[in-house]
This record gives structure tokens, sequence and C-alpha cells, in this order.
């Protein structure tokens, strides 16, 4: 024994005081790794957290009222199909719905989804009103029942939400939910941004978050990234589709393994009924409005094209070296843009549901049923792309 | 009372050598089996708050140097079985005398050649394990004796690998993704295969790279030597390919929790760090950890070079990286060191004080930095 204890220790000595060079023992003084054990021990004892699903059924059980929500829905870009599919996902669990468009009823843009598919939402039960975000009573009209729930799914920075947000809370509604974006994180190293990472101070958003927060007693924000689903108010997956069914090459910008989120919007809309249903699980929380898959650039492209049935042609260039910018040439931001909705599956129980390759088939099916695929289109910076 | 170590460890001997050198002290320590309780709570999840009986098959070199020293803090009798190539126990960096002197004094060592399959059924089924980490298993074949030489074991832990998983490009990997029977992994593949054909309570356990002192896959090292010497770093491609690392410490934590814990029979769990880092993000953590200036990096195109037999870069080149939720979720089990930090301790306990395993190869660096200048 005392033999074996001087020939571990000889070993020790010679691990520790470097490989072969036999220089002397450093005296850095640095926490003992065994410290660390007490906290795999404490790991232990901690209770794992409890099971957010039975956690949310617990809650659902409980708040079986029915709720009237009020969306101040966008007039346009991105966000705006969101609003659409919450409507109806809150109509078909039973609750009463109305739809604040802003702008006005004859614009033009209503005529372009998800807008032109109103009467979708009328139809089940909905009230849908149009005016200005800074006069939310005027356009609900006055001695209405009270909104249990307001989503603002319009505005980016204070000047836009203020105003509803204030009008919410004079107006008694107990819950206030902000439809934010993922595009307030602040780029890291380390991916992909979760809920409590460093977001960009002066963006719009942040102010909006922070007003809420300040107001109301139950408030959560949405982070969302791009989206794809029937209705959407704005290009995703169409920019790929429009060059694949034409034969053209798809410029990528940089290495093409850039990742990014899209999402089904029916997942951002399950998301927020969620939060709807289980106010008391969302209170106080940012979420990630995102599937739990992020895609590269160059699976999209693969993906689309196989959704179109036809083999990926993919061109790489360096926006800089060509002369173009990568904004206007590209639908998504040329770099990793990547957040994943840790705070909604841990505190919601929620579920995503989008699958990509499945997804494009049947948004090809629409877009093939379109006759967009057939229309004159102009590629200039494609063509620019291209000729470099 | 220490593990015997074999002054003849060096050479590989055939199994007549191999020999239960641990068999006379398993005796007076099974009488002592109760009677330490580790410092601080042991309410656990599982069912089993009683000590068991734990041969880790491995323990000396990397993982299982951290798990058998977590193991035996929480009061089980832990049994290494090696070929005794390596000193069965060693001091670690920042452990102090009284704390090996604890740990050295109770692990036990079972000396012998995995690979002699009839050895491995007579001695295990001589001695009778509760549990086996299985540390360093790669193919079906060398568990196959353990499982029949134990019919009464109550779990085979077994520490296989992300790499199983097909290349996406959908990426976290999860557990139900598919896996890649073709990989280099395929015998961890394998060995999944045949645990979930046996019946026995089986839990995998699929880490990504894993850091921490005594890495012996040159992994943070191969940055530090770069810092260390102000040399560049070479990037292959972008840079901003994606990988993971978990400290082996949270590693081995995560092992302990799936210990008898109901939530783990029989199935599979990534474990690493809760983030993801680019490579060029990689660089510039490891010379922050190190308290080295921020690195230039030097991205080049490895289709550009034949580096013949040397890795110019120690990750595989593509994104590789695994959610972790499931063990977060089922097991409450979150990593304790974020990548800074993780390497910071890496670096403080191991290559900041002038140890390494591999000594450094500049080589594949000056071919691609040579033809940098050239371009230039």
């Amino acid at each position: 024994m005392a033999l074996s204890s001087t020939t571990a220790t000889a070993a020790a000595a010679s691990f520790v005081s470097g490989h072969r060079g036999g220089c002397s023992r450093p005296s850095l003084s640095s926490p003992s790794f065994v410290s660390a054990f007490p906290r795999a021990v404490a790991a232990r004892t901690r209770a794992p957290p409890a099971p957010a699903r039975s956690a949310a059924m617990t809650v659902r059980a409980q708040a079986a009222g029915k709720k009237s929500v009020l969306i101040v829905n966008t007039n346009s870009g991105g966000h705006a199909v969101i609003g659409f599919y919450l409507a109806k996902d809150l109509l078909a669990a039973g609750h009463s719905v109305t739809v604040l468009t802003v702008g006005d009823a004859a614009s033009d843009k209503m005529n372009k989804p998800p807008f032109s598919r109103f009467s979708e939402l009328t139809s089940a039960g909905a009230r849908t009103v149009w005016g200005d975000p800074s006069d939310v009573g005027a356009a609900v009209g006055g001695g209405g029942a009270a909104f249990d729930v307001v989503v603002d799914n319009n505005g980016k920075d204070l000047d836009a939400v203020k105003p509803v947000a204030d009008w919410a809370k004079a107006a008694g509604a107990g819950q206030f939910l902000f439809v934010s974006s993922a595009g307030i994180y602040t780029p890291t190293d380390e991916l992909p941004h979760v809920e409590g990472d460093a977001v960009k101070e002066s963006a719009g958003h942040v102010g909006v978050e922070k007003y809420i927060a300040g107001e109301f007693g139950n408030w959560a924000s949405f982070r969302p990234q791009y989206m794809i689903g029937s209705g959407n108010n704005k290009d995703c997956e169409e920019w790929f589709f429009d060059r694949i069914v034409r034969g053209r090459a798809v410029p990528i910008p940089g290495s093409g393994m850039q990742l990014t989120n899209i999402t089904h919007v029916r997942d951002l809309a399950s998301m927020l009924a969620l939060a709807v249903e289980n106010p008391g699980a969302a209170a106080g929380k940012i979420f990630n409005c995102v599937s739990d898959r992020a895609v590269t650039f160059n699976g999209l492209v693969k993906m689309c094209a196989a959704a179109a049935g036809a083999e990926p042609n993919i061109v790489y260039y360096d926006p800089a070296a060509v002369g173009v910018d990568a904004k206007k040439a590209f639908p998504f931001r040329n770099m990793h843009f990547y957040a994943e909705p840790r705070a909604a599956k841990e505190a919601l129980g929620w579920t995503s549901t989008t699958n990509l390759p499945e997804d494009l088939k049947e948004r090809f099916a629409e877009y093939a049923s379109s006759g967009r695929g057939e229309k004159e289109m102009s590629f200039d910076l494609d063509d620019k792309i291209l000729s470099a | 009372m220490a593990a015997t170590v074999s002054l003849k460890s060096s050479l590989l001997l055939p199994s007549p050598i191999s020999d239960f050198s641990g068999a006379s002290l398993s005796i007076s320590s099974q009488t002592r089996r109760r009677s330490w309780q580790p410092r601080g709570a042991r309410m656990q999840v599982a069912a089993s708050a009683d000590s068991k009986n734990i041969l880790v098959m491995g323990g000396t070199r990397f993982i299982g140097v951290f798990l058998s020293r977590l193991l035996v803090k929480e009061g089980h009798q832990v049994t290494l079985f090696t070929r005794g190539k390596a000193p069965i126990t060693q001091q670690l960096p920042g452990e102090s005398d009284a704390e090996y002197a604890e740990f050295s004094s109770k692990v036990l060592h079972l000396k012998g050649d995995r690979q002699d399959f009839d050895f491995v059924k007579t001695s295990l089924s001589a001695k009778g394990f509760d549990v086996v980490y299985d540390i360093n298993g790669r193919e079906a074949v060398e568990v196959a004796p353990i499982l029949d030489a134990l019919p009464n074991l109550e779990q085979y832990i077994y520490c296989s690998s992300a790499g199983v998983y097909l290349k996406s490009d959908l990426l976290p990997h999860f557990e139900t993704d598919a896996v890649d029977p073709k990989s280099r992994h395929k015998g961890k593949l394998e060995t999944e295969s045949l645990l979930e054909s046996r019946d026995v309570n089986w839990t995998s356990i699929r880490p990504v790279y894993i850091y921490g002192p005594l890495n012996y896959n040159p992994v943070e090292e191969w940055f530090f030597h770069r810092l260390k010497a102000g040399r560049p770093i070479p990037v292959p491609g972008a840079g901003n390919q994606i990988t993971q690392l978990g400290h082996v410490k949270d590693l081995a934590t995560a092992f302990g929790l799936v210990l008898g814990n109901p939530k783990a029979s029989k199935q599979v769990f990534n474990i690493s760090g809760a983030k993801y880092v680019t490579f060029d993000g990689l660089a510039r953590a490891c010379a922050k950890a190190g308290g080295f200036p921020e690195p230039e990096i030097v991205h080049y195109n490895p289709k550009d070079f034949d580096f013949g037999k040397k890795k110019a870069f120690p990750f595989r080149d593509q994104h590789f990286f695994a959610s972790i939720e499931k063990a977060t979720s089922e097991l409450g089990c979150t990593p304790e060191y974020d990548l800074v930090e993780g390497l910071t301790d890496s670096y403080n306990l191991d290559f900041g004080r002038g140890t390494f395993r591999k000594e450094a190869d500049f080589t594949t660096d000056d071919m691609i930095l040579g033809k940098k200048l050239v371009s230039v």
C-alpha cells in the first residue's frame, strides 16, 4: 500500500509538473475542481422543474372561462398574418375576438392577404374594425364590454404602442401581449438567442417591452423571426420559388451556412393562444416566437427546390465584392439569426410543429396554383450578381 | 486503502496477468459501505437512495476521472476496470491532498483488458455489480459480455456520442433525429441498438465536444497553443460554422443524475453546453479564457491544401450541435459552466499551468499561412 501511494504520488507529481519538461509546479491558486461536486450533489437535490405541460393543463382547467380578446393588427408586412391565425385559434377555442386593423377598411392594402380573407374571421364570429391605434376607444366603440386581453401586433416602437397600452390599462384589460421581434437581440458569437440575452437598447421594441413591463401586472412579449403560411402579407419562400420555377440560379450571399428560423405562422399563433389561456404561466415573460429548428440558407434552397420538384442551383457571392446591398438582394439577414423557443416550451408547455420540408410542399402547391410562377418578373439584382 | 497500481502497466499482457487485485480490498470496503455519507443532502430524485456497487469501464483518463470522484463522494462503491496502463488515480490540479487521499483510498481497481471477453465475463460475474458506467466502449461486441455477466444489472449507462446523428440542414439535433449508420461512430449506434434489444435498463448519453482540464482530445488545447505562441488562428471556411462544447464536469454531473433515475430508463440524452458557438467565436472565447489579446483569425479554403494525415483544425468542418432540452426538462440537468467560464476553468487547471497532452504542431498552420502570404 505504501508502494502504491508513492507510485500514485509520483505519477501525480509528474502529471502536474508538466508533460516532460520537469518545470517547477506553479503556485496558481484556483478553485478546487472538486468544489464543483457539491454543486453536482446539489444538482441532484434540486427537483427538476415541474413538467410544463401538466402545469399548463392544470391552469387551463382552472381558467376554463372564455376571454374577450382585442388584437390590434398591422395593415402590412410580415406580422400581419400572425393576428389572422391567432384570431382563428382563439375563435376555435370559443373566445370572443375583435380585430382592429390599422388604417382604413377601404384602403388598397386590404386587397392583400390576410385582410382579403377576413370573411373567414367574421364567419367564425370575430368582429373586425378599422382605426387608429392612437384612439383604440373610437375604433372599438365606447361603452362596449371590456376586453380581458389586448394583443398589440402592430407597433414597433413606443410611439405606436403607448397609446394602445395606455388605453388597455385604462379600460381594465387584465393581460397585455406584445408582438415584438427577435431582431432586437445583440449579435453574438454564441448562439442561439435565448430569452434574457442582451438586446439592442436603442431598438423601438425594447422601449415597448420595458414600458409594458412597468404598466401591466400581466404582460408578455413575443419575439418572432421569419414566417411562412397561407395568407402571409410578405414574401418569404416565394422569393426562392420565383427563381426555381424559372430555372434561375438562386444567389446566396456568403457560404450559405448562415442559420435562420423560418416558422409556420400556426406555431406563432399557438404560442400566443397558450399565453391567453394560461395568463399566470405567461405573466412577465419574454418568449422567442420561433420554431425549435433553425435552417441554413443552403438547406432552405434545397427544401424549396425539393418542394418544387426541381434541382437546387445555388450561386454564392460576396455582396461587397459584387457591389450589391445584401438587404435588397436577399430576403433574410446575411448572418446567423437564430433564436430558440426555450421559454415557451418550459413555461407554457408549447410544442413546435413546423416541419419545413413538409410545410414547403404545401406552400409550393399554393404558389403553383396562384399563377405567380408564370408572371413576368425582373431579376435585376440577381442578374448583376450572376454576371459579376 | 489505495487501489493497487500495477508497475507492469506499460506492458499490454494477455489475460493470465489480468487479476482481481481489487478483490481483497472489496470485502473490507463493503463493510464500510454504509458508514460514509457525503456532505450535503442526498435527497435523490430516484428511488435508489442506497449506495451502489458501481463498475466504471475506463475512468482513469478524462470523463471517468471526474465521474468516479462524484460517485465516490455520493457514497457509492466504485471500481474502475482498466488495463492499468495509466495510474488508477492521480491527484488533480486544484484537488487538495485531503480530497485526493479520500478519493484514492476508496476507489477500487479491476485490472483487465475489456477486449478479453472471457475475462470480462468471468471477473464481472464473480463480483456482481449493481450499475455499469461504460465510458470507453466503442463496439457492441465489447458490451455483450458485460451484459451476460450481470443478469441482475440495475442500469447500464453508456457514453455514446452526438456523432451518430445524420448530418442535417435543420438544427439542432434532437434525440429523436435520424442517425447515420455509416458514421465514424457507428459502433456507438450498434451498442445502443444492442442495449435496446437486451432486457436491461439502459441509458445512453450523447455528448458533443467535451472540454475541460485533462482533455486528451486537443480541443481547447489546440487554440491555447496558438494563442500562447502569439500565432494567428487558421479557421477553415467562413468561420461561422457552429459547434458546441460541454464541460467535462457538467457531463459527469449529468452521468450522476441518470443513476437510478426512472426518467432515464431506456432513454437517450444529448449532454453538452447550453449554447452553441461559431468557430471564430470559439477562438475569441479561448483568448478570453487565457487572458490573451483578441486573436488574429485567418480563414482558408481546406480544398486548397493537402494536409496528408494531419488535422488542420480540431472540429468537423460543418455545423454540429445538439439540443440539451430533453435532459434539462426531464432530469433537471442544467450545465453549470458557460463557455468562457468553462474554458477559463480548463485553462487555469491545465494548460495555464504548463500541462497539455499533445505538443504544439504548427505544420499545417505554416502551410496555410505561407500560401496566404504568397497569394497576398
